[in-house]
């Protein structure tokens, strides 16, 4: 019954703009958690029967072409975990009823299009699931109606739809060349056929498109932008699962699943990989503004998913994937405590913070786990992760590459160790002196996140068996 | 008897030492009890062969102690000498600085050197044996000021051939593949040669021998003079030598035809001359002592290292022989400084009627060290002149022309202590207390027995080489060789001569040796030597500062590199692209076009 994942927010959000007595516009808030967080559960069981694609009645009639594989199970979880996060957080920042209502609508909107995303095995579907969470995020972002959230949201507008106009010239060349867009024939035509110059136009194409969508460089101007100008629960959405989901989670289906790996596209893949991952961490250690860091880091964190997925080997791309669902746990926490923070002292410029940690335990802390994980220091999970990428290059004979990855791992330590002791260590300076522990569903979004990603980390084989190798086994070899 | 007495000889002096830490007032009386306790245990036990082991560690590491007629005769002269000794400090020590530390140490000392001794497992000998460096510390930072930078020189000396001898017993017990000491029998050949020499480097290290000696003429000054006595002049020849011969008669075997006998016949003759040769130009009686110390355990290398019968009983024959002369020498020693209040050579004079028992003792056993028959220390130097002649002339002279210039050197430091005449500072000294006399007078007259009755050393010594190796001789009595004797005579007379012309020559005892000081040639190395220009250890200190220095430069470009380079580059890096990002989208579009052109030229080339 997967195709309910893509139904169900839909329904809901029927349901809810029909003007019904008994439904309030309250409700909205607890069915997206309500629908988040049965995602996310039943993603944690991986041979339950609600999986079996041939039982889905609806999905057959409609003839969706939806499946699952290991791949899909792992960002269904990250997608529910990191809407349910988002939630928390929305309730906590928007005060207004009504604008909560809106966002939580908004919210719905994007589960469903990037539970398209995720299970569609369609070309043209996955376009369409991609405009469906893009269009929402771009109102997401641009809902705080001030001159920066606009200008962030027009900019990544403008740049979307670059990538739109280069996915869909992809798409249609491929299907003059092919005929079809499900992916397993274009697969099948990929392997058979010679590589004829417009069809590599046309898997360029759509590559670079999912570049822009997934902030890769020298595709990411609009990045740090949109990140930063958001609203604190938007941009835990956006840099937490929405690029990670539309450019970074496409392009590996897109790869495995219809393109296959030609040597050309992996030297593509691992040069913009790389050149993201050293861009970004040397662009993070200057920034002073908090959210500008972490979007920094998040092209960076991007790239090195980008590199494992390059590699081609299935170890690799298990890393990559796994490395992906530690990035969507430990950079959503880090915005949730940069919410926290920005919540309390009205600032983001890390110049003029100091010594949070004594008034707030908990985000220092968490963001302590968060930072760790994303500079690889085990035994939290982005050790693991990043090993995985590190072992799966030089396995391959990569060897430049993942001393690369090594050596970056530590700018990136840098730029995070900086950022902690400015906001949290050190002593409290006196204009500050009254800020506090947010309550309640700031510092409960952060434990959650926080346990996942030391939980991960700690019982690293079973998710190895569970979750990674089935991956690797997939893609084999 | 119950094998488990063993454990006594090492608890007694253990417990009681720990116990004199919190009797101030006491630790000289608890000292003179465990001594007793422990030299009436010894005597027991003396004759007799005994084994205690207990399982310890695994590993093949079992406390595992062994009593044989070697290790009993090695046990006796230590019980005995810390008997005399302890006696001797109960007067000495008292109300001196320090002095229950002194005993605590004292006797943990001697606990630790009775079970270096009576060891039987390789791992628990070490423990023994490193615990002696700590005693020996301790004993020594106990004296005066400039004590503590002595007891570190000789903790760092010390604990270097240590740690060649730890990786000399791993190599051994490698190759043997046991601990246990008495089960051990190797070659010396490649693997099994590398580790003789780690284990010989322990050896005579322990025992003071050059270039490992450099220590004890600065613990002659500042350390307290009983540990003197006891340790460099007797307990570490006991230690070392034994240790030697364990290793050339037992774990290794000491063939003469090796390379390893002259390399040990070798350091023990440059051990003997350089020694002396500084012995000879001191002008303080304990220091000249030390020297003494460092030369007479040549003799002792050197006759091992023959790997010949004569040789090696001469060798351990001397171990004892020095053990007690040097120790009395030492005692004498620090009754001068009791009474007089001084060891400077060029304050005292004279006071040999004043302290008549003390020079009388004196005499007896610079006699035996000088080797005038029939002292001890005359039938112990033929033996090794013998055995040394039979491996060639080299060492035989390098042995008789050490002989000359000890007897020179005793010649001089009699001369000038305690004959002459006599200053006003030291009217008034008088003979020192009897506590202090009869540890001395019972040592001299021991000297004496050892040398006319020379049998019961030697048949001792002689059961420890056993009957294969002694084929039938017997080495006591007189010597067999009377041209050897009649050489060692005319050496003697030489020397006495030569005292003669000195101080006719420069008017006193004190500059009787000045025409060889300052011979020419001679005295510039010996301003030099004076000046510490060859101690081993300040050239060790030298070479390993200037390591220092390269390494702490090396370090401060490391962190320069890290401090300020990366960060730089860095930082120009991060500025750089901070500059890029305008802000402006009509650039980050250009970005992305070139981006996608040169994704679609690299893809369809």
């Amino acid at each position: 019954m997967i195709s309910l994942l893509i139904f169900m927010p839909f329904l809901a959000l029927l349901i809810l703009n029909i003007p019904f007595k008994d439904i309030t516009k309250k409700d909205a808030f607890w069915a997206v958690l309500a629908l988040s967080a049965l995602q996310a559960g039943i993603s944690l069981f991986p041979n339950a029967s609600f999986w079996d694609s041939a039982s889905d009645v609806i999905g057959n009639f409609f003839k969706l072409n939806l499946a699952i594989d290991s791949l899909s199970i792992v960002l269904l979880f990250c997608i529910g975990t990191v809407t349910f996060i988002t939630a928390l957080v929305a309730k906590h920042f928007i005060t207004d009823q009504k604008r909560l209502f809106n966002f939580t609508s908004l919210l719905l909107v994007i589960l469903a299009g990037m539970n398209g995303i995720v299970m569609t095995r369609d070309i043209f579907s996955l376009y369409v699931f991609i405009e469906i969470a893009a269009i929402a995020s771009f109102i997401l972002i641009a809902m705080n109606k001030d001159i920066d959230a606009i200008e962030g949201a027009f900019k990544y507008l403008i740049l979307s739809a670059i990538a739109t106009t280069m996915m869909l010239s992809s798409i249609a060349l491929i299907l003059l060349m092919v005929g079809d867009t499900d992916l397993s024939v274009i697969s099948y035509a990929m392997k058979t056929s010679e590589r004829a110059p417009i069809i590599m136009a046309a898997i360029g194409l759509f590559i670079c498109g999912l570049f822009i969508k997934g902030g890769l460089v020298p595709f990411h101007g609009w990045l740090p932008d949109a990140y930063s100008s958001a609203s604190a629960p938007a941009s835990v959405l956006l840099a937490g699962i929405v690029t990670k989901t539309v450019g970074i989670y496409t392009l590996m289906r897109i790869m495995i699943s219809a393109f296959g790996f030609d040597n050309t596209v992996k030297t593509i893949l691992m040069l913009v990989g790389t050149v993201s991952i050293v861009f970004g961490a040397l662009a993070a250690i200057g920034q002073a503004d908090f959210k500008r860091m972490l979007a920094y880091s998040s092209i960076s964190q991007v790239g090195y998913i980008v590199l494992g997925l390059g590699c081609g080997t299935g170890l690799a791309i298990a890393g990559a994937a796994f490395h992906l669902f530690n990035h969507a746990m430990f950079k959503s926490l880090l915005f949730v405590n940069s919410a926290s923070v920005e919540l309390e002292t009205k600032t983001r410029d890390m110049n003029k913070m100091t010594g949070f940690g004594q008034k707030m335990p908990v985000a220092a802390f968490t963001s302590a786990v968060a930072t760790l994980s994303a500079s690889g220091i085990p035994p939290l999970a982005g050790f693991w992760s990043k090993l995985i990428i590190v072992m799966a290059l030089w396995a391959a004979g990569h060897y430049a590459y993942a001393a690369i990855a090594v050596l970056a791992s530590v700018i990136t330590l840098a730029y995070f160790l900086s950022m902690q002791r400015r906001v949290f260590f050190g002593k409290l300076s006196g204009e500050l002196k009254d800020i506090r522990e947010t309550a309640g569903g700031l510092v409960l979004s952060a434990s959650i996140l926080a346990a996942i990603t030391i939980g991960a980390g700690v019982f690293f084989p079973f998710m190895l068996n569970v979750f990674i190798l089935p991956i690797a086994n997939m893609i084999g070899r | 008897m119950t094998p488990s007495i063993l454990l006594l000889l090492v608890l007694i002096p253990l417990i009681s030492g720990i116990a004199s830490i919190f009797m101030p007032k006491r630790a000289s009386l608890v000292s003179l009890l465990a001594t007793t306790l422990n030299l009436l245990i010894s005597i027991m036990v003396f004759k007799q062969g005994l084994s205690y082991s207990v399982p310890w560690l695994g590993f093949g590491i079992d406390l595992s102690l062994r009593l044989y007629n070697f290790s009993a005769f090695i046990i006796l002269s230590i019980s005995a000498f810390s008997f005399l000794i302890s006696l001797y400090s109960v007067v000495f020590m008292s109300g001196r600085h320090k002095s229950n530390q002194f005993f605590s140490y004292f006797l943990i000392n001697i606990a630790f050197a009775t079970g270096a001794i009576l060891a039987d497992n390789f791992i628990v000998m070490l423990f023994f044996w490193e615990g002696l460096l700590l005693t020996m510390f301790g004993m020594i930072s106990t004296g005066t000021k400039e004590a503590f930078r002595t007891a570190i020189k000789a903790f760092i000396i010390l604990g270097i051939a240590d740690l060649c001898m730890m990786v000399g017993i791993a190599l051994t017990a490698h190759l043997a593949g046991t601990l246990t000491i008495s089960k051990i029998n190797l070659p010396i050949h490649s693997l099994g040669g590398v580790a003789f020499i780690l284990l010989i480097i322990g050896a005579i290290s322990k025992s003071g021998a050059m270039p490992f000696h450099s220590w004890i003429p600065d613990a002659a000054t500042d350390a307290p003079l009983p540990f003197m006595a006891l340790v460099p002049a007797a307990f570490e020849k006991l230690v070392g030598i034994y240790f030697l011969t364990r290793i050339c008669l037992d774990i290794f075997i000491l063939d003469p035809k090796s390379w390893a006998s002259p390399l040990l016949m070798i350091i023990g003759s440059i051990t003997i001359i350089l020694a002396v040769m500084m012995a000879l130009i001191q002008k303080e009686y304990k220091r000249l002592l030390s020297y003494h110390a460092i030369s007479q355990v040549g003799y002792m290398i050197l006759g091992v290292g023959t790997a010949m019968p004569a040789g090696i009983i001469g060798g351990l024959f001397h171990m004892i022989n020095n053990a007690m002369y040097k120790s009395c020498l030492f005692l004498t020693g620090g009754s001068v400084e009791k009474s007089a209040g001084t060891t400077d050579l060029g304050k005292l004079g004279g006071i040999g009627r004043k302290m008549p028992v003390t020079f009388a003792c004196f005499i007896i056993t610079a006699a035996a060290i000088s080797g005038v028959p029939p002292f001890n220390g005359f039938f112990s130097k033929e033996l090794v002149y013998d055995g040394a002649l039979e491996r060639g002339v080299v060492f035989y002279l390098a042995a008789l022309v050490g002989s000359f210039f000890t007897a020179a050197s005793f010649l001089k430091l009699g001369h000038a202590a305690f004959l002459g005449k006599i200053s006003k500072e030291n009217e008034n000294v008088k003979e020192v207390h009897a506590a202090m006399l009869v540890p001395m007078i019972i040592i001299a007259v021991a000297c004496i027995v050892f040398g006319v009755y020379n049998y019961l050393p030697i048949s001792v010594i002689q059961s420890v080489l056993g009957e294969a190796r002694l084929e039938g001789h017997n080495f006591w009595g007189f010597p067999a060789n009377m041209t050897l004797v009649a050489l060692s005579v005319i050496v003697l007379i030489g020397a006495l001569l030569n005292h003669l012309f000195g101080v006719k020559k420069f008017g006193s005892g004190l500059k009787a040796v000045d025409h060889i000081h300052y011979a020419p040639g001679l005295s510039q190395i010996y301003a030099k030597a004076e000046k510490r220009f060859f101690d081993p250890y300040d050239i060790g200190l030298k070479i390993v500062g200037a390591i220092a220095r390269i390494g702490w430069w090396c370090d401060k470009f490391i962190d320069w590199i890290y401090d300020n380079l990366v960060v730089r580059v860095t930082y120009i890096f991060s500025d750089g692209i901070r500059f890029a990002h305008t802000g402006n989208y009509s650039f980050y579009i250009v970005w992305s076009m070139v981006g996608m052109i040169a994704v679609l030229v690299f893809l369809i080339r």
